[in-house]
This record gives structure tokens, sequence and C-alpha cells, in this order.
């Protein structure tokens, strides 16, 4: 790894007067997981890394009047996988954190850095889309509030500008909805999802209600599956609807072929994996 | 002398366990000196070329270096730079010509390893490119040839037909022939023929290769992460045309070896440069260097059996390819050592064995845990329950009918002895509860049962020395070249120490290896130290034992009482003084193969066994393979310390395991496009996370040191194809290639459907 400089601000203002508009080689850090294993490869050399670790008030976590949940962004990953607050409200949440990664990777990594990584390969990104969070930005001049779903361009891309840090992110109440994130992973347990799926659903009078299918891994952002909602909308669940569900969304993504699998193999897991993610959140939803 | 209790047969928490649960363990990735520097080496970026130009010039102005040294500046003082343990093929820094991409080409030297990786990158090298070859196969017919020569190391008889060699990637050749097979299969009833095929991967030790070398007055001395010290101070002396004694080699705790850490691998390297700049030096590689470093050798393995009505195998014949990549370091061992065993531990009346180590353009291969035999059992087990599945016999009941077993010849025509083939089958069939009832499954989650059994000859023919040291106090120490990394091997040798001498084993301290101080050892490899070293320790003892009752008799002790070491030199010599000194020497017979055929009347001190039985679920929408239940059962003969024996076992099996679901080094055109562990996969704790018993049957091999043998490697053997042999009775496909990843079992399933 190449010589860099590392820098610890205090304050939020002190970390966004570091950040240059022009320059990506000096680059925010909140826990460097993903980071140092780019630095490590070569696939990135910055020059100045700007460490959120001693800004103490991007932590704790919180839930306001309407129950929305905010996340501040430094808030590591196993503290939000241990949080009460999130288990009682976003279960699905919690139950994510288990599978993500590893222990260690947890212990260290951050919300923020989780959300502004922009690797494909995350389970936070679906999941927050699912959900509707909305990212909270700030920059030296302004701050600026917008929803996740729309806030991924392409692989390591995000809407994000190399002089913003993400603040916070929050999550509007379920109220009566109930959500479900399952993932697929090809090589090892607790390696990066070949694919993942959340669904944001619920029934009224036993048919789908504006259900929310978001598709990821597979494809280079976290995809509304609109097809496969406008499918379910309306309509009573059923097995061959949920057949159905995944066949349509076999055929409405075009995976690319990579090490985690071939093109044909990752239709055939989007079929399944998509099935099975309506059937798990109907089973959870009838034991709630 | 009497003893409390058995020190031998005893679970004793490991001698340095409080040193590595404190981080007071020596390793040498922490070593410092004063004055030292770094080097980081600049490696190959094509994988066959001849080496135009090296411009070291911006590197060498970089603030912060000290130095650039290439192999011509090698040459300077080591006029032939070419190691090996068979061939000397390998150049310490790459020589006109680079064979694979991540060759190491030039090294650069700083106070500090960060300059010296930052200036790395301003070296340009120019090639011309040549034709490459990367497949064993290909590299067969290939135009292209890796090496103009053959270099094998004149010394060894066996190798002498292949000296001077031109226009072959064939490094070596191995032969077997045992009856008649051709006749045999004209006779047979059935006969099937299926093809194998295993990946390139990795050891993984968690410590990287390191060795540091310090230059002396006419002398050298290295620090080094090794698993053979005395073989080290042996190739560096004749590296540099000097004495034994002028080369000192220590090794510390390793993290870990599996094989990457044997023969030379960085102290050619560091020794040339501390005399080139007169400086202490130290390499340390990173995790993903060690790719380009050894690997395990993917394999090509064509097997075709004969069969009679009964069911009975009248033939086999076997044709194996190493893919040995670049260079040969043990690879030709491997094709030979373990060829021998490829037609499986069965009784089979005609066999014929040929096995090929190729060289081609990839990171070289070498030895790795089994060397070579979970390779080998990977293609004959999976074929073995084929031909019991195309015969509709019980794949039990079909091994058992063919199986190897005391008394009989092994194709080389050796005579098994002490090998318990029979009741670890049987051992295994009943922990499995083979012919009891089995839940098939439902919907897309099916359920399958497999079974595999393999064996493995220790290599032969080696030595291993020791010398025991009692003090005035009685108390003991013991020197030898064995290294311990992780496997408990000093535990093991102090406790049969201890048991010869009739102390207990805290009394006895373990030296860890450093020639100077430690005799001759061959190596830690190939699961030997417990039979060769634990021999050794015990003689040396004996020899201490012979030693003090000597010295009873001479100082007029009592020839009807026991005394102990303390009170025998306390009387000998007035006062608490003295030493008493004690050797041994332990090399087995060993009869050499006939370059023909491959015969031996005596080709192995002992033989391992290993078999693994596994339940696994399969999906049959995604493919995904799960094992439930996992059961190895080993013959190691008597156990030395059973708890070490148990964790020995597991260890393998989840290596295995690895190598079996995840493990692969994957290339495009020679280059490595997954040399990092974000994309090259070892098993982690979730995959790994089912019930799995270890066993040990009773055995007793007459050779060993109280009937031990070694069990380092026993639990990797049936590991892949029992697994895939439970895949076939779960859901009926067959897969042929490893690793096993979901989407090949789901196109296999696929393919099966499609009809």
């Amino acid at each position: 790894m190449k010589p860099f400089e590392i820098q610890f601000p205090e304050t939020i203002e002190q970390t966004v007067s570091l950040l240059s508009n022009n320059n990506s080689q000096i680059k925010p850090m909140s826990g460097g997981t993903a980071l140092m294993l780019m630095m490590k490869a070569g696939v990135y050399e910055p020059e100045s890394l700007i460490s959120l670790s001693k800004v103490n008030i991007l932590r704790g976590i919180t839930m306001n009047e309407n129950g929305d949940l905010i996340i501040p962004a430094m808030t590591t990953l196993s503290e939000i996988e241990h949080s009460n607050l999130v288990l009682n409200h976003f279960g699905v949440i919690s139950k994510t954190m288990k599978h993500l990664a590893n222990v260690r990777v947890r212990n260290v990594a951050c919300i923020g850095g989780a959300l502004a990584h922009g690797d494909p390969h995350m389970d936070m990104p679906p999941l927050m889309t699912a959900l509707g969070a909305t990212i909270h930005i700030k920059s030296k001049d302004s701050s600026r509030s917008i929803p996740i779903e729309g806030f991924y361009e392409g692989y390591y891309t995000t809407k994000l500008k190399s002089n913003e840090i993400i603040e916070s992110i929050s999550i509007p109440s379920l109220k009566n909805r109930h959500c479900v994130y399952i993932k697929c992973t090809t090589r090892v347990v607790d390696d990066w999802p070949t694919l993942g799926v959340s669904i944001n659903s619920k029934l009224n009078n036993q048919v789908f209600d504006s259900p929310k299918i978001v598709l990821s891994a597979v494809v280079e952002t976290p995809t509304r599956l609109l097809s496969v909602e406008n499918l379910l909308q309306g309509k009573s669940p059923s097995d061959q609807l949920l057949q159905e569900a995944g066949e349509l969304a076999s055929i409405s993504i075009d995976p690319q072929d990579d090490a985690r699998g071939s093109s044909t193999y990752k239709r055939q897991l989007i079929k399944i994996y998509v099935r099975r993610a309506i059937q798990k959140s109907l089973l959870e939803k009838a034991q709630s | 002398m009497t003893i409390e209790q058995a020190e031998f047969g005893r679970t004793i928490p490991r001698i340095e366990s409080k040193q590595k649960v404190s981080g007071t363990a020596e390793y040498m990735h922490h070593f410092t000196l004063p004055g030292m520097l770094y080097g980081k080496i600049f490696r190959s970026t094509i994988s066959h070329g001849k080496i135009i130009n090296i411009n070291t010039d911006a590197a060498q102005s970089y603030p912060g270096i000290v130095g650039v040294i290439t192999g011509e500046d090698i040459k300077k003082i080591i006029p032939s730079p070419y190691y090996g343990p068979a061939f000397l093929d390998q150049p310490i820094l790459a020589l006109d010509k680079v064979h694979f991409i991540g060759e190491p080409v030039a090294v650069v030297i700083s106070h500090s390893p960060h300059i010296a990786e930052a200036a790395c990158q301003l070296i340009e090298a120019d090639y011309e490119e040549l034709e490459a070859v990367y497949d064993e196969i290909e590299a067969l017919t290939s135009s292209a040839i890796v090496h103009d020569e053959l270099k094998p190391s004149g010394t060894f008889p066996d190798l002498k037909h292949l000296v001077g060699r031109k226009n072959t990637n064939i490094a070596l050749d191995f032969h077997l022939r045992y009856g008649d097979s051709d006749d045999a299969f004209t006779k047979a009833k059935h006969v099937f023929e299926h093809a194998f095929t295993t990946q390139q991967g990795m050891h993984t030790p968690l410590e990287p290769m390191v060795s540091i070398a310090v230059p002396g007055d006419q002398s050298i001395t290295l620090h080094s992460a090794t698993q053979m010290p005395s073989f080290v101070r042996l190739e560096i002396a004749r590296l540099l045309g000097w004495k034994e004694n002028q080369v000192r080699v220590k090794s510390a705790h390793l993290g870990g070896g599996y094989g990457a850490k044997v023969y030379i691998k960085l102290e050619a390297l560091v020794t040339a440069i501390a005399l080139i700049l007169n400086k202490p030096i130290k390499i340390s590689l990173t995790m993903e260097e060690q790719f380009y470093t050894i690997c395990k050798h993917a394999t090509t393995f064509k097997i075709k059996s004969g069969l009679d009505e009964s069911g009975k195998i009248i033939a086999r014949d076997c044709k194996v390819y190493w893919n040995g990549g670049a260079y040969a370091d043990i690879g030709p061992r491997v094709a030979q050592k373990s060829g021998f065993t490829a037609a499986g531990p069965y009784d089979i009346d005609h066999v014929s064995i040929d096995s090929f180590e190729i060289y081609t353009n990839r990171p070289p291969a070498g030895a790795i845990r089994g060397f070579g035999i979970p390779q080998l059992v990977w293609a004959y087990e999976s074929h073995t329950d084929m031909l019991a599945h195309e015969l509709k016999m019980d794949p039990l009941e079909f091994r058992t009918k063919n199986i190897l077993k005391n008394g009989a010849k092994q194709a080389t025509g050796t005579v098994i002895e002490h090998m318990e083939t029979e009741l670890v089958l049987n051992t295994l069939a009943e922990k499995m509860d083979w012919g009891g009832t089995f839940d098939r499954g439902t919907g897309s989650i099916r359920k399958g049962r497999g079974i595999a059994i393999g064996f493995k000859a220790s290599v032969s023919p080696t030595t291993s020395t020791a010398v025991m040291t009692i003090h005035g106090d009685g108390s003991c120490l013991l020197a030898m070249s064995t290294v311990d990394m992780g496997q408990g091997s000093d535990t093991a040798m102090a406790q049969i120490a201890a048991q010869t001498l009739g102390i207990s084993t805290e009394k006895v301290k373990v030296i860890r290896p450093d020639t100077d101080v430690t005799p001759y050892d061959m190596g830690t490899l190939g699961s030997r130290s417990t039979f060769h070293m634990g021999n050794a320790v015990k003689l040396a003892a004996e020899d201490v034992l012979n030693k003090l009752q000597l010295m009873a008799d001479k100082a007029g002790l009592d020839k009807n009482l026991a005394h102990s070491p303390d009170v025998i030199l306390q009387k000998t010599y007035g006062m608490q003084a003295g030493t008493v000194v004690g050797f041994g020497s332990y090399k087995p017979s060993y009869a050499p193969t006939d370059l023909k055929t491959g015969a031996s009347s005596n080709v192995t001190p002992f033989w391992m066994v290993g078999a693994t039985g596994v339940e696994v679920d399969v999906d049959i929408e995604t493919g995904h393979v799960k094992v439930n239940k996992m059961i190895n059962v080993v013959d190691a003969g008597e156990l030395v310390n059973p708890k070490i024996a148990n964790t020995q076992i597991s260890g393998a099996a989840v290596m295995q395991c690895g190598f079996t679901f995840s493990e692969e080094m994957l290339f495009d055109e020679g280059q490595l496009t997954n040399g990092s562990f974000a994309d090259y996969k070892i098993q982690g704790i979730q995959d790994v996370n089912f019930p799995m018993e270890n066993i040990c049957v009773k055995s007793n091999h007459h050779g060993g040191p109280y009937g031990a043998k070694g069990i380092g490697e026993s639990g990797t053997f049936g590991v892949s194809p029992a697994i895939a042999n439970a895949i076939y009775d779960a859901v009926g496909v067959r897969i042929t290639s490893l690793p096993i990843t979901p989407e090949k079992v789901f196109q296999a399933i696929h393919m099966k459907n499609e009809g």
C-alpha cells in the first residue's frame, strides 16, 4: 500500500471543510473496511483520507415522534445489530445484520460507509431502498436530503459529490407493512451477495397492497421490479402467482456473467429467490 | 525408573499454548534487527518471455531506496543461481526469461517496506513475449515449451534419464506396471472409464512466507519461517559453494505451513541480497503474494477399470497429469511418490499407472497437505462409486469386496502391513448407520450420503535425528529440527521423550530449530515427524538411559534399585553438575521403485488411511449443497495425544472442504484474476458449522514409536469424493471437476432433467 495522509477532524464542520469539490483523491472514511481492501489491492490510492471516527455527533440511534428511525452515519453495523430500538421496530434490519459480512467487519464498518461505497454487492442499499429510507447529506455550504431510491448510479457511483458526506439515514415507520430481505451467496456463506431481494409489502383484504420489490447485486444498482410489483398488486397470494412473480423477475433483468455466476444461473437465482422472498414475507406476516 | 502415568497417549495441552494465547510466542514476522533493510519484489507481468531490459533507474533514485537487485546482480556472487529440490530450474530472480505472471524479477531495498513498495512500482521491464501454455493437457502437445531443457539435479539416480531432454513440457514421467492390465481388460466383463479434474489452489497459511538473512564473517544466518531448516542450510551452502557450518538456519513458531514453507522459498533471495549489500535483509510476503510463490497442483486424471461378473476390480489403468506450473519445486516427487497409489486402496491384480509432472506458464505447484493424494482420491473414489452404481451394488459393499487388506500386495508389489483399511471402512459404515433408513428429503431439498476412502504412503527414504541432554537436576532438553507449525509436534515429541525417560512431559524443554544447535532432519512434511522424528527421539532417550545406567553402575549405585537421573549425576559428580547427551538417528529401510515398472518390495515405512462419510442437503432449485454431518475415520496407529490427533483430523477436513467447495485460482491467459481473499474464498466458520466426528481406529504400527504413525493429512483424503458421492446419492448427478460450486450442481441437475 502506498503511503497516504490521514486526518481526524472532530466536528462535521471541520470534516466538510477538508473535503474538496474537485479532488477525488481526498476521501472521507468511515469504518474503512471496504476502502482498505481497495487500497491494499492498489485499486484506489488516495492522497488523503478524512476519518470520521472522531466526529462523535455522528453516533447514536434515535426514533422521532413519527416513528422514523434515525441512524447517524458513524453508527457501526454491530451497534445497529444489537440495538433494541432497531429490533423492536425494524426486525428486518437486525436479522440482515446477522448475515452481513462477518462479526469483525460489522464491529468496524459503519452505516454511512456501507451506503456511500456504492458496491452493488452489499446488503444495506437494497434493504434501505425497500424501506423507503432518506439519506441526509452535508457539505461545506449546504445540507440536502434525498431518497435512497435513485441515489445509486452505477458501480461505485452515487449522487454523493466529492465534497459531501452522509450525515445520517432516516427510515420511515413501517406501520402495518412488513419487510424482508434475503440474499444468496455462491462462493462461501459470508461472501458478498450474488443476489439480494428485499420486499416491503402488506396485504389488504387478502390482496397485495402496493408491494415494493427491490433486487440487488445481480444488477448494478438496487432496482425496483415494477413489473413484478404490478403483477402482485391487488391479487391474492397463491403458489402460482408467486411462481409467475419469480419468472417475471428473472426476465425483467439482464444479469452479467462474473465470478459469482453466469448470467443464466443468475436468472435462475432471481426466479427462485424472488419467489422465496415473497413466501418468506407472507409466512412471517402470518406468524406475527 | 517408573512413571506414575503414561505420557504417551495422554491428552496434554500444547506446551506452547500459554505463549501463543498471551502473545509472547515468537514469529518471524515480528523479528527485527538493528539496521535491517526490507525488500519488496517486482514481479513479471507476462506469462512467458525473454527479458530485454529491466529499467530500475527511477526506482534507484527514489528517496529512501538503498538499492535495486536483479537476477544479473545475483549472478555476480552466485554464478549459477538455480535451486530446487529435484530440478535445478528456478533462478533466485528471473534470468534471461520469465515463465509466469508474478515471477520475481527484481527486488527494491529500503529501510521502510512502504518506500520499497512505492519505488517498486517505478520499475519497467521490457520483454519479448513467447507463446505460453497453461493447461496440463494442452502442454503435452503445445508448441509452447516452458523450459528449453530439463534440468534435473544429477544427484538423483531416478532422474538421470531426464538430463538434457528438450522440446518437452513433461518434467517427469512415472510409470507403474503391475500384472498385465492390457490382457486383463480384454477379459473383463465390464469396463468403465471416467475423467476427473481438480483446480489450482493455495495453502493460505495465516503467516505468509518471511525470511531474514544476516551476513556474518564468511557465514550467514537465516531466520526463516521454514518447515525445513536442515534442507535450507544444505541448499544455501550448495548455492554459495560453502560448507554447511557456514550457514545457520533458525526457525520459529510458524503460523501454519501446509507444505507452503518447504524447500527454498525466500531464503536464497534474502541470502543473495544480504551478501551483496552486506546488511541484514528481511522480505515478508503479503497474503496475496503467496499465490505467486507455491500452489496446489491442478490435475486431470483419466481412470479406467475392468470388472469381473461378481464386481471384483481386476484391472485399473490410471493416467494422471499434474499441472506443475513454471518451476518443478517438489512437484515431480508428488507425481511419483503419490502417483504410485493412484489406483486406490484396492486389491487389484493388474494395474497400470502413468503419472506426469507437467510444466506450464502458471505459478509453481508443490507440496500441500496430502502431497497430491486428495487429487487422486477425488478421482478414484468418485470413479469407484460410479462403478458400484453401474453394477447396482451398494457403494460400501463394493468397496469392502475390493479393499486392500494386510498381507495383500499394493500395486508396487510391496506387501501391505499395519494398514487398517477394513476396520476404517467398517467403523465409518457403523458411525454412518449405513444399513439404517435414511430420510431422502422433500420439496426443493433432497438428501444424500456418501463415503470415500483413501491412503497414502509416507515419503521415503528420509532421515531424522535428535539430541537429548540431561542436566544435573534431571531436567531435559530435546534438540531437534522438527518445526512446530501448529500441528503440535513439540508436545508430541516431548511426550515420546518423557515416556521413554520415565519423567513427566513438562520436564522436557524442546529447543526450536536452529541448525547450529539442533541436528539434521529431512523436514517437517508429509506427516512424517511423529514416525521418523518420534523414533529418533525415542532412540536418543534410550541412549540417555543406557549412558545413565553405565554411570550408575560406575558410581556404585545399587543395581537392584531404580535411580533418577539427578541422583545418578549427583553421585557421579558429587554435586549438581554434569551433562548426559543422548543421540538418536532414524532412517527406515526402503527399496527404490523400478524405473520401468514402479515395482518396489518396500516402498514406504508406513501407510496412512483416511475415510470420510457425509450427509448432505442439495437444493435442487439453486444447486446449493449443505453438509449436515461429517464423519472422518483414520488409521493413525497409536495416538501420542488424542486431542491433538482429533484437531489434526478436523483441520485437515476443513481445509479440504475449501478445495471441495470454494477455493480455486482463476486465470485469464495466465493472469490470476482472483488473487486476493476478497475473491479467493477459503471456508469461513459458517461454511463448516456442521457436526463433525473424528475417529481413530484401534491400530498399532509396529515400526512406529510406541506404535504411532502420521496423522496430519489423513483427514483430507476422503472429503471431496464423499461429498460428490453424496450429491449423486441425493439428486443423481455426477460432478467430475472441483470445486463443486452451486452453479455446477444446478447445471448438472438441469441437464439431467432436460434429458
